[in-house]
């Protein structure tokens, strides 16, 4: 139990928002997206935010909502390192937020979180909504493809897989939300966590792998044959 | 079925509508139009453009509507309809004058518009300028969405009406000359093309004189593009990527015979 | 007990509906806080460039305000900010911008970079995230290496560094044409590729020209003139194209 990480893989589009994290034996892997009507204003939003070299945090409903807040519990957690002297816990800094989201319940904030780390503990993992919500898990995905992804998650994970095996299917159940689901797309974003942080491992555009996974358009699964 | 009118689908649509459910977005025509009466005839002008929400649909599009060899018409509002009814009054004044053999009247194709705009209670919203010249001499119309009309001297419509009339309020006289006339009908129409967001592009005119009609398409043209790129991008041959190819000889298909099935026309 | 909340994120007293008068009898058209006044800004960050672009058309409804309104908004010399949206809020937030830089320049001796204006816009957008400023904003500017630096904001202060970016009536048009010719890699692709204009100045120039004009064409909400402004480390140089008018 000496590699422990986390990861996060992430959908880029700004609209209905869709994310996923994995705590895995060695590592814990994360996704996320977010969008805006029928318009995708951004291919390339961020949607794992960086809130200090060990804490991320994903981003699904209001794209200001989660960048804002998530800064602001980035503020938080600065504050309370200096108060006591060390870092703080993911427990301890998913709390911090969904007290922050519980001041503001009601008033139409939308925010579906994932809020993933490493700390003295090991890796932590909490999913933290607007409702104020928060929930410790294993694997969450969150948002409009979530269960699209949860359907290869769930499939493929076990406590004690690979890093690699790990990372793959993270990317996998992006692409695959992706592929299902109209308003995700862009990049699949995968970071890894252990002890010394998080270190950001893929970032792949959809559409190369789309054909990175299924070179002959014959072989897709939903090919269906020629009116010709 | 009871006589009188129906209005069942209308109130449907009302209430899906208060449901949430969107209608269909329909292609109006933000539109000036205006017509003058002068010495001779008749004058009408339009602009060109036709909008859909804030997108220009058509930058050239035909405002000025035929309605028989003596009398034209200019259209504002929802493009289907102000189409489609002047093409229905069209053709029953064609069957008309088959009829008769005489010359359409201008009161006739007014009358027949006003009672058809009425019967639907404004849900076909056209309001137009009609004009024209028969053996009473020249008329000059306006019909509203809902049935009413006015005979004026001159008169304009559609969102540009209020700048178009500004031009006529300042310049219109009795008895002007036709070239008088027609340049203060392009002016009038210029100004909704230039003020009113909803106008735009050319200035169509017609100009209606007895036995005689000038349809002026594109009177005046008045800007083009302001820029032509330099360095336009010029696309290789391979930018589209091609997954699978697969060629299908249309020679090689083999007609099948067999005994022909009669259409459907039930 | 829970703090309050540490932000005042307020609403108007009132922005309901205003024909719920008491005796029901009488109504009167819904009072609007908001205008929409049209208009397109567009920005393309190159290695040593950046350009910022706005419509100087101001409209309400079908009616034309003012042909000759400025929608781009200097900062400090290299910093400026591009607004379309509602005029009125734009002011508001360009007043405060102002206010701030210039308490900033106080404190600091120098003007704020564009990273520091960035983050400025995005936290003061989201203060008002429940009452928000009726404004898509681009702020535009070098950073400190003097390449282009283009970030783009959703009314409510989300906001993110682009290669190049397009906000108001126009953006629908002109957007896409911009991803088509400007296309680069996303900035969150491993390992990281160049995600930022690949273009020589003056080919940038000449696309940003041709998509006004394009727009100008279709769009009723961008017209009469567009302002063009090309930040390089030697200085700002304007430029004034007319467009159709009608």
């Amino acid at each position: 139990m000496s590699r422990y990480a986390l990861a996060f893989v992430n959908i880029n589009m700004l609209g209905p928002a869709s994310s996923l994290c994995l705590l895995f034996k060695t590592w814990t892997a994360l996704s996320a997206r977010a969008s805006m009507g029928t318009y995708i204003s951004s291919q390339t939003v961020k949607k794992v935010i960086e809130i200090n070299p060990y804490l991320l945090g994903t981003m699904a409903g209001g794209a200001a909502d989660c960048q804002f807040w998530l800064r602001n519990l980035g503020m938080q957690c600065r504050l309370y390192e200096l108060k006591n002297g060390h870092r703080i816990t993911v427990k301890a800094a998913s709390k911090l937020l969904a007290n922050t989201l519980f001041g503001y319940k009601g008033m139409g904030l939308s925010m579906g979180t994932m809020i993933a780390g490493w700390d003295v503990g090991g890796p932590g993992l909490y999913y933290v909504d607007s409702d104020a919500q928060r929930t410790k898990g294993q694997i969450f995905s969150v948002g409009s493809g979530s269960l699209y992804a949860y359907g290869i998650l769930d499939d493929g994970y076990n406590f004690d897989m690979e890093v690699e095996d790990a990372i793959e299917l993270g990317q996998r159940s992006i692409y695959h939300a992706t592929y299902r689901d109209a308003v995700s797309g862009g990049t699949v974003s995968v970071y890894h966590v252990t002890k010394d942080g998080w270190k950001k491992v893929r970032g792949a555009d959809v559409g190369d792998l789309h054909y990175k996974y299924y070179p002959d358009a014959d072989q897709h699964p939903t090919y269906g044959a020629s009116p010709l | 079925m009871t006589a009188g009118f129906q209005f069942d689908l209308c109130k449907r649509n009302q209430l899906l509508e208060s449901k949430g459910v969107k209608g269909v977005s329909v292609t109006k025509t933000g539109t000036t139009i205006a017509g003058l009466v002068f010495k001779d005839g008749v004058v009408l002008g339009a602009d060109t453009r036709s909008t859909s929400g804030s997108t220009v649909a058509d930058k050239n599009c035909e405002k000025i509507h035929f309605i028989a060899p003596n009398i034209y018409c200019c259209g504002a509002g929802t493009a289907a309809d102000t189409e489609n009814v002047t093409g229905m009054i069209s053709s029953s004044l064609d069957l008309h004058r088959y009829a008769t053999g005489r010359e359409s009247r201008v009161v006739t194709a007014m009358t027949m518009l006003k009672s058809h705009l009425f019967r639907y209670q404004g849900h076909v919203s056209a309001a137009l300028v009609l004009g024209g010249v028969d053996f009473r001499g020249p008329h000059l119309f306006t019909v509203y969405p809902h049935g009413s009309t006015d005979s004026l001297p001159f008169c304009t419509m559609g969102s540009g009406s209020l700048n178009a009339m500004a031009v006529f309020e300042s310049g219109y006289k009795d008895n002007l000359t036709r070239e008088e006339a027609v340049e203060l009908v392009a002016n009038a129409i210029k100004a909704g093309i230039y003020n009113d967001l909803g106008s735009g592009s050319n200035v169509d005119i017609c100009v209606i004189t007895k036995g005689h009609v000038d349809y002026l398409r594109n009177h005046e043209y008045l800007q083009g593009k302001t820029y032509q790129r330099r360095q336009p991008v010029v696309y290789q041959k391979g930018t589209t990527a091609i997954t699978k190819e697969s060629l299908v000889s249309l020679s090689d298909l083999t007609i099948q015979d067999g005994d022909a099935t009669a259409m459907d026309t039930s | 007990m829970l703090a309050p909340p540490p932000f005042r994120l307020h609403t108007p007293a009132s922005v309901g509906p205003a024909n719920a008068s008491s005796d029901n009898t009488r109504s009167r058209p819904a009072w609007s806080p908001y205008d929409d006044n049209g208009g397109t800004c567009v920005a393309v960050a190159g290695s040593d460039y950046c350009i910022v672009a706005a419509s100087t058309r101001l409209s309400t409804g079908f009616s034309i305000l003012t042909r000759d309104c400025s929608k781009l908004f200097k900062i400090s010399e290299q910093v400026y900010i591009a607004s379309a949206g509602f005029q009125g809020d734009v002011r508001a937030l360009q007043k405060m911008l102002q206010t701030r830089n210039v308490m900033y320049e106080h404190i600091h001796r120098k003007p704020m970079s564009a990273s520091a204006l960035a983050q400025l816009l995005g936290n003061n957008l989201y203060y008002k995230r429940f009452f928000p400023y009726f404004t898509w904003n681009l702020c535009v500017g070098l950073d400190p290496e003097g390449k282009g630096s283009v970030y783009t904001y959703d009314p409510v202060g989300s906001f993110e560094r682009v290669g190049f970016s397009c906000q108001g009536s126009g953006k629908d048009l002109i957007q896409p044409v911009l991803d088509n010719q400007l296309k680069a890699a996303s900035p969150l692709v491993v390992p990281a590729k160049d995600w930022m204009s690949a273009l020589p100045l003056e080919q940038a120039q000449d696309l940003v020209r041709d998509a006004f004009v394009s727009a100008g064409e279709r769009d009723i909400y961008t017209g009469d003139s567009v302002e063009i402004l090309t930040i390089t480390k030697d200085g700002v140089n304007k430029e004034i194209l007319d467009l159709k008018k009608d």
